[in-house]
């Protein structure tokens, strides 16, 4: 019995992820799967890169309908999924750095290395972005709203119909939890 | 805890104020936090993850019906025909074999390009000659080693209206062992057409089982081919007083291998010798006291020089010594002491020789060879291959084809004069063939009748002097 093997989360996540990978080579239906799983990192590494947040979402975009149609050639055996897309992430985001050269001169970007691994602090960020979802719905809100929206605690609570005390402290319980879910880093 | 906010709010606050500067100094609780929040700058914005989902899977949906479409795409052979008038062949075919035009990209001038046709349900390129592109027709290499093969619903009436059409017919239709009935066609731009019919549904073990009783069968009385094994359609045949001396020569010169040496029917030798894939029939000496008919030949060999020399050592003499020609062969000539001529020519370049040329082609000189062609075409069925004319008319080469066998002929000038040479012509019914070459113009030697050797022989003379001893192989006699 390969319990060695399967005791390891790493091999049982790889396990499960050929499954993924594979099912979504013979049904495309099935790259939902691989979508929901990636999203994240995908989207955390573009960001890093590029700030405004129609760049990225365009890129995100770009992303993912690079590697559904290049799926079928993905091949389990040579590097994590994980890498493969923020390859094809990396190529992306040097095209469009090539493109806006082209149009605004003086602009010289270093290239992307190529990418070898998923850089941690991408991980960790992905795994953020993840945690956020799963905080409560209070919480949730009013860390959107201050820091992917960039508004005010006033703001905020004008539109929560809360006090501007109770706004601060959903924030600070928001990120306590978030703290807590990346393992007190 | 209030307080605790406030400490965490006033140092987020300075974190969003300064976006791209790191987060400021704070205690050992907050700091954590401030980091985690300006991580949290690059959050995506609320709904883009669902609506990017949703965006790819109405264009995977697409994707997927197309990709099944590319992934039964079948891996398909198309002939490709090059044609030197390309247009005329598409006009041919549809009209012959009932092809239909699918595109045609043609230039100003009309050149074809590309063309698509369909014959039934199959699909079959064609385009002019471009040889820039090494796209040769077969009139300009000399045929094509690529057969077309037709499988029709009706191959008779197929054959007889591409037949009516201008196709010319190669094999007749008959019933083949292997379960169809089929014939061979060949149509006006060099290329030849098997066309098919399936009558049997045999197992590959029953057609062989079918080869192999063919193949023992000994072939009965009246089914023989007409041509006598080992002979192809003409032979020439020299007829000197010193046939021994003539048959020592053409072993030596030419390493010619004798197969049979007899006593001919006007009581002198007869021999049969092979020089390459061909035969050559030596007669005369003993009892024979007629005028000697002597022949030209060209030779094809691999090392011109050196038969050329053996040829000189056997007793020959030079007319010329091997040199380049520019028609595209290593040639000298020498006359044995026989009174023939042999053109010894070892080619250099493919259009010079025919496919299937024989090593022995007899070479004819004419005073008028297109008139000598004329009547080659009528009485034996000659088809003209070549013709290199001058201006004034003059024919310095010229290639026609009899059965499987290949003449040339020029205009005699010079020590090229025209010579009484006498051949050995093989046709399918000689009794119908001497009919036509008498029509043609010939006189006769012999009327046809049967041999000892078993063929039916007629002797014609035609018109230039030349001996045409026709002959269709009815039986095969053990000698």
């Amino acid at each position: 019995m390969a319990l060695q093997k399967a005791a390891r989360p790493g091999s049982r996540k790889q396990a499960h992820e050929r499954l993924l990978i594979e099912a979504a080579q013979k049904d495309p239906e099935q790259f939902a799967g691989l979508y929901e799983e990636h999203f994240e990192l995908v989207y955390a590494y573009i960001a890093r890169r590029v700030r405004d947040r129609d760049a990225a979402e365009d890129l995100t975009s770009d992303v993912f309908h690079k590697a559904l149609a290049a799926l079928p050639r993905f091949d389990w055996r040579g590097v994590p999924f994980a890498v493969w897309l923020l390859r094809i992430a990396a190529n992306v985001i040097t095209d469009r750095w090539k493109r806006s050269s082209r149009e605004i001169t003086g602009i010289d970007d270093p290239p992307e290395p190529l990418v070898e691994t998923v850089p941690e602090d991408i991980q960790m960020r992905a795994q953020l972005f993840r945690a956020v979802d799963q905080l409560p719905a209070d919480q949730r809100r009013v860390v959107r709203m201050r820091f992917a929206e960039d508004k005010s605690i006033r703001d905020i609570a004008k539109e929560l119909g809360r006090t501007e005390g109770a706004v601060k402290q959903l924030q600070f319980r928001g990120l306590q939890t978030l703290r807590a879910e990346l393992g007190g880093k | 805890m209030a307080n605790r906010s406030e400490q965490l709010d006033k140092a987020l606050q300075a974190m969003l104020d300064r976006r791209n500067a790191k987060p400021p100094r704070a205690d050992a609780e907050i700091e954590p936090l401030v980091r985690i929040a300006a991580e949290l700058r690059d959050l995506p914005r609320e709904g883009f993850k669902a609506r990017l989902k949703q965006d790819f899977q109405r264009r995977k949906d697409m994707a997927s019906v197309a990709e099944p479409v590319a992934a039964v795409q079948p891996t398909v052979a198309t002939p490709y025909l090059t044609c030197r008038n390309a247009a005329a062949a598409i006009d041919f075919y549809k009209r012959a074999f009932g092809a239909k035009e699918i595109y045609r990209l043609a230039e100003h001038s009309g050149k074809v390009g590309h063309a698509q046709l369909t014959i039934g349900n199959s699909m079959i390129y064609l385009a002019d000659e471009y040889p820039d592109f090494g796209a040769l027709s077969p009139e300009t290499v000399g045929g094509s080693p690529v057969k077309m093969h037709l499988t029709v619903p009706d191959v008779d009436s197929f054959v007889e209206h591409a037949l009516a059409e201008g196709a010319r017919l190669v094999r007749p239709v008959a019933d083949q062992f292997y379960g169809h009935r089929s014939g061979q066609v060949a149509d006006p731009f060099g290329y030849t057409w098997t066309v098919s019919t399936p009558k049997e549904e045999l197992t590959a073990e029953e057609v062989a089982d079918r080869y192999e009783a063919l193949s023992k069968t000994p072939p009965e009385k009246g089914k023989v081919n007409y041509i006598r094994s080992g002979f192809r359609t003409v032979t020439p045949y020299l007829m000197v007083q010193d046939a021994a001396g003539l048959i020592d020569f053409v072993k030596q010169a030419f390493g010619a291998q004798e197969h049979y040496r007899g006593t001919g029917s006007a009581g002198g030798i007869h021999a049969e010798l092979q020089i390459g894939d061909s035969m050559v029939m030596i007669g005369g000496g003993g009892a024979w006291k007629g005028t000697p008919r002597p022949t030209g030949i060209h030779l094809f060999v691999d090392d011109a020089d050196a038969t050329y020399q053996r040829a000189l050592a056997a007793g020959a003499t030079s007319d010329h010594p091997p040199r380049d020609m520019e028609y595209g062969e290593r040639g000298a000539g020498v006359k044995d002491a026989f009174g023939n001529w042999w053109f010894i020519g070892a080619p250099f370049a493919k259009s010079h020789v025919l496919p299937g040329q024989q090593n022995v082609t007899p070479y004819l000189s004419a005073v008028r060879t297109g008139k000598l062609i004329d009547f080659l075409k009528k009485a034996f069925g000659a088809e003209e291959m070549m013709r290199a004319e001058s201006p004034d008319g003059v024919i310095h080469h010229a290639k026609v084809k009899i059965g499987d066998s290949i003449i040339e002929s020029s205009d005699a000038h010079g020590p090229y004069q025209v010579l009484p040479s006498t051949y050995y012509l093989y046709v399918p019914n000689v009794d119908a063939s001497y009919g036509r070459a008498l029509e043609a113009g010939a006189s006769s030697i012999s009327e046809p009748a049967d041999q000892p050797y078993g063929d039916r022989v007629a002797g014609v003379q035609d018109p230039f002097g030349h001996e045409w001893y026709m002959a269709t192989h009815i039986k095969d006699v053990t000698s």
